[in-house]
């Protein structure tokens, strides 16, 4: 069977709801019922086949090429199964994701993994603001999984996360790790203003020295075995995370955000 | 136009109407007698069918700050509950705190043609009435918030007399657009800013001196002189402490005849007995219910689920925040005037304590005897959104529901409780009493609540179902003045309903000390502080309707 492909014919004027394409949600469909499904679109609704040209059968394995930055909603709560992108994808991709892959080749908009659960998304380009965070007024972001990006993220990247990892190449923005309760954040690039704020528990793990807020506490030079562990379980992706030579060991610690809780730590290598 | 009602069966506790099957006319908004030789244009063959005038609810929190606050506090709960636009209704969100329209459409399509908010703060009592301007279908009205202001305090403080209070309370009434006075832990938001975390019936203001009991004595006082229908409606002390049985008996005793209003009594009547030193009380208030006919209550009904509790009781609100679920809270100061607490709740039935809320609150409801001086509320939001009333209702007229549900419930709190061994079910002729009639006559409100020649035709119609719920779910008709707003449960056309008020008569020189005041404490003026009648109706939809205050005629 060949991967359900969904190839975009035009831009959109206005942005497009995008979540009702998604694996489980299109087990028992013919290409006919796909392509008649509607889709929100500011106030009109959409046929997918009007959008799209749809080709291929495995509803388990779907492809959208030629996207844009104003498809939103892309594998919103995907339970099992595979969505690839090509080109960029809008805001919410991967919105509360419970189980199986997105990968997407360019960019993506705000709140991508926006509380999600499980699986793993992997964006070639960059991520914009509250990568993995919790939706506003909501206690808790990301609670499990992992998201690879290989690009920069934006601002808030973490926000009130619970679990998982996010594993970032590039430079992240301001209050990266801002409110989190636990989970692991590793930046390989630099980081903005105001890293960890108001952090209850959690790690962050940096490849460079960042501007640290006076709520947070020197703990001094350690050498910490779980590390070598840490990124040993990278090994199978497909970044530069799995690359041994960047592995360390050997990092400085700093404890906080003491504003809070106090209880989450900041690495950075040595 | 001329539109009869034929062949319905009517309950119309006001006129002792009980289930007889009679035709109603209405013309012009209004019922009417039989005309002679009219013609009528319209009629609705409603044999078989239940007829009761429009509920009123006489204490839902739906208009004033603290609503915008839980709005704000909680994008879930409109998130996950969004109400689409339609060709006649507009489009909103919400499940506990939902927003205006909704909430007026909803309030319609359960029969409900007017509301009552419990807590205008006198200081924000126009926002108050512009956000119950939004509100479409229902009449409302609102209670203003006195008692933890700092004007009173002082004046109490001074040793100033009735006379000058009574003033102050007209006043602010005509100021603030009322048709009641409510008082929310007399003195105790005031006493929270002087860092006093709790204060009991007879105990002081820190500052002032002045106890909870002088607060509600000269407020009841000065309602009942003033000449205001409704009695002071009191949110008494130590709400939702355990033990706090004792106080709501003692303010009952204290008020010395005065009438009151006793309200959400529910979160004042709890003991301190069993292994988890928290018990019902409810039998030792009906009894003093029943014993002492001055006082009404309505219930504050708890029922399960998630909710939001919104109050101006900061005091009892900090206290609670532990509670919150989500783990999220506001408190707050306003100014002078009181304060505000915003506090999600998770009501849950294997809780010890929320089963026994829950069963407290029924025990109530089937202790006290008299339907006319306990009313249905559920304190919307903080016990239950106003959308469960008719699992409410079904929980008081089937009694082996009642217990089926009960026997869910966490088991140490149905050990508690004496809620199994109840024989009692409400008819629908007391459902009728709690939710129409007696609500009309506790706020004085004339021409509505009845179902007799000259009211207001708020009439709906109901197919009698033995389940109750069921039934009062989905109300085939309802009429609101006259005009069909509602069909099968669904808003088929809206209207703007009216504001209603009381006009107490003052001393103009109360505004002597008052402007002083403002000018030196408050962040706005007097002549801005006083709400115009213009602000209410000049947009072309709202209205004001004058009630005749006790002694008048109406």
């Amino acid at each position: 069977m060949s991967a359900l492909t969904f190839t975009l014919k035009y831009k959109p004027a206005q942005r497009v709801d995008l979540s009702p394409l998604v694996c489980h949600q299109l087990a028992d469909l013919s290409l006919a019922d796909i392509g008649a499904i509607l889709l929100q679109s500011g106030k009109l609704k959409l046929r997918v086949d009007e959008l799209f040209t749809i080709e291929g059968s495995d509803t388990q394995d779907i492809v959208i090429n030629n996207s844009t930055d104003n498809l939103d909603f892309i594998g919103k709560e995907l339970d099992g199964g595979r969505i690839s992108v090509n080109g960029d994808a809008g805001a919410y991709l991967a919105f509360g994701l419970k189980s199986g892959e997105i990968k997407v080749s360019g960019n993506v908009g705000l709140y991508a993994a926006c509380e999600m659960k499980k699986g793993y998304l992997e964006v070639s380009g960059n991520a914009g603001d509250f990568l993995g965070a919790a939706l506003p007024g909501n206690k808790m972001g990301m609670k499990g999984g992992t998201i690879l990006v290989k690009g920069n993220v934006g601002e808030r990247a973490g926000d009130h996360m619970r679990r998982g990892n996010i594993l970032i190449e590039g430079n992240a923005g301001d209050y990266c790790g801002s409110r989190m309760t636990a989970g692991t954040i590793a930046v390989m690039g630099r980081t903005g203003r105001y890293l960890g704020y108001a952090m209850r528990r959690g790690t962050l793990l940096l490849w460079n020295q960042p501007t640290l807020s006076a709520s947070f506490n020197d703990c001094g030079a350690h050498t910490l075995a779980f590390l070598p562990i840490l990124f040993a379980s990278f090994k199978s992706l497909n970044s530069r995370f799995a690359d041994a030579s960047i592995a360390f060991n050997r990092v400085q610690r700093y404890a906080g955000d003491m504003s809070e809780m106090g209880r989450g730590e900041v690495l950075v290598k040595l | 136009m001329l539109i009869k009602l034929t062949g319905g069966t009517v309950y119309d506790p006001a006129s002792g109407i009980d289930g007889q099957q009679q035709d109603i006319y209405i013309k012009d908004g209004r019922i009417v007698a039989m005309p002679t030789d009219a013609v009528v244009d319209k009629e609705y063959d409603l044999k078989g069918k239940v007829v009761m005038s429009g509920a009123i609810d006489m204490h839902t929190h739906i208009g004033g700050g603290k609503g915008n606050i839980a709005r704000t506090l909680l994008p879930e709960d409109h998130r996950q509950d969004p109400v689409h636009r339609s060709d006649i209704t507009r489009s909103g969100c919400g499940h506990a705190m939902p927003s205006t329209f909704v909430t007026g459409y909803r309030y319609a399509e359960m029969g409900y043609t007017a509301g009552f908010e419990p807590a205008v703060l006198p200081i924000n009592a126009r926002q108050a009435h512009m956000e119950m301007a939004d509100i479409p279908i229902l009449d409302k009205g609102g209670y203003v918030m006195l008692g933890s202001d700092d004007y009173l305090l002082r004046m109490l403080t001074a040793k100033k007399d009735q006379k000058a209070i009574n003033d102050y309370v007209a006043w602010t009434m005509q100021s603030a657009k009322a048709i009641g006075v409510k008082v929310v832990n007399p003195g105790g938001i005031n006493a929270f800013k002087f860092n006093q975390r709790k204060l009991d019936l007879d105990e002081q203001n820190s500052h002032y001196g002045v106890t909870p009991r002088d607060i509600l004595q000269v407020l009841a006082t000065a309602v009942k002189e003033i000449g205001v229908s409704h009695p002071l409606h009191v949110h008494g002390c130590n709400l939702g402490v355990p033990g706090n049985v004792q106080t709501t008996l003692d303010t009952i005793q204290g008020i010395g005849g005065l009438p009151m209003h006793l309200t959400h009594i529910q979160f004042h009547s709890y003991g301190t007995e069993g292994d988890f030193k928290f018990s019902s009380g409810a039998a030792q208030i009906a009894e003093a219910i029943n014993r002492n006919k001055n006082i009404t209550i309505d219930v504050g009904q708890i029922l399960f689920g998630q909710t939001v509790t919104a109050s101006g009781d900061s005091m009892r609100q900090h206290a609670n925040h532990k509670h919150a679920s989500p783990n999220k809270w506001v408190t707050m100061d306003i100014e002078c005037d009181a304060g505000c607490g915003v506090v999600p709740f998770k009501y849950k039935d294997q809780n010890f304590v929320n089963a026994l809320q829950w069963a407290i609150g029924l025990e109530t409801f089937l202790l006290v005897n008299d339907p006319w001086r306990i009313f249905l509320t559920t304190d919307h939001p903080n016990g239950a959104p106003f959308t469960s009333y008719p699992h409410l209702i079904r929980l008081l007229m089937d009694r082996s529901f009642r217990n089926d549900v009960l026997s869910t419930i966490h088991p140490e709190a149905q050990k508690m409780t004496s809620l199994a061994s109840i024989e009692r079910e409400y008819t629908l002729q007391e459902i009728a009493i709690m939710t129409r009639a007696g609500a009309a006559r506790l706020i004085g409100l004339k021409d509505r609540g009845g179902l007799s020649a000259g009211n207001w035709a708020d009439i709906t119609v109901y197919t009698d179902n033995t389940d109750r719920q069921k039934m009062f779910e989905k109300p085939d008709y309802v009429f609101k003045d006259g005009q069909l707003v509602v069909v099968d449960g669904k808003v088929v056309s809206t209207k703007w309903g009216t504001t209603h008020v009381v006009r107490p008569d003052y001393d103009p020189s109360v505004e002597k000390g008052l402007k002083d005041y403002f000018d030196r404490y408050l962040t706005m003026k007097l002549g801005n502080f006083k709400i115009s009648d213009d602000e209410i109706t000049e947009d072309g939809r709202g209205s004001i309707t004058v009630h005749p205050l006790k002694g008048e005629v109406a």
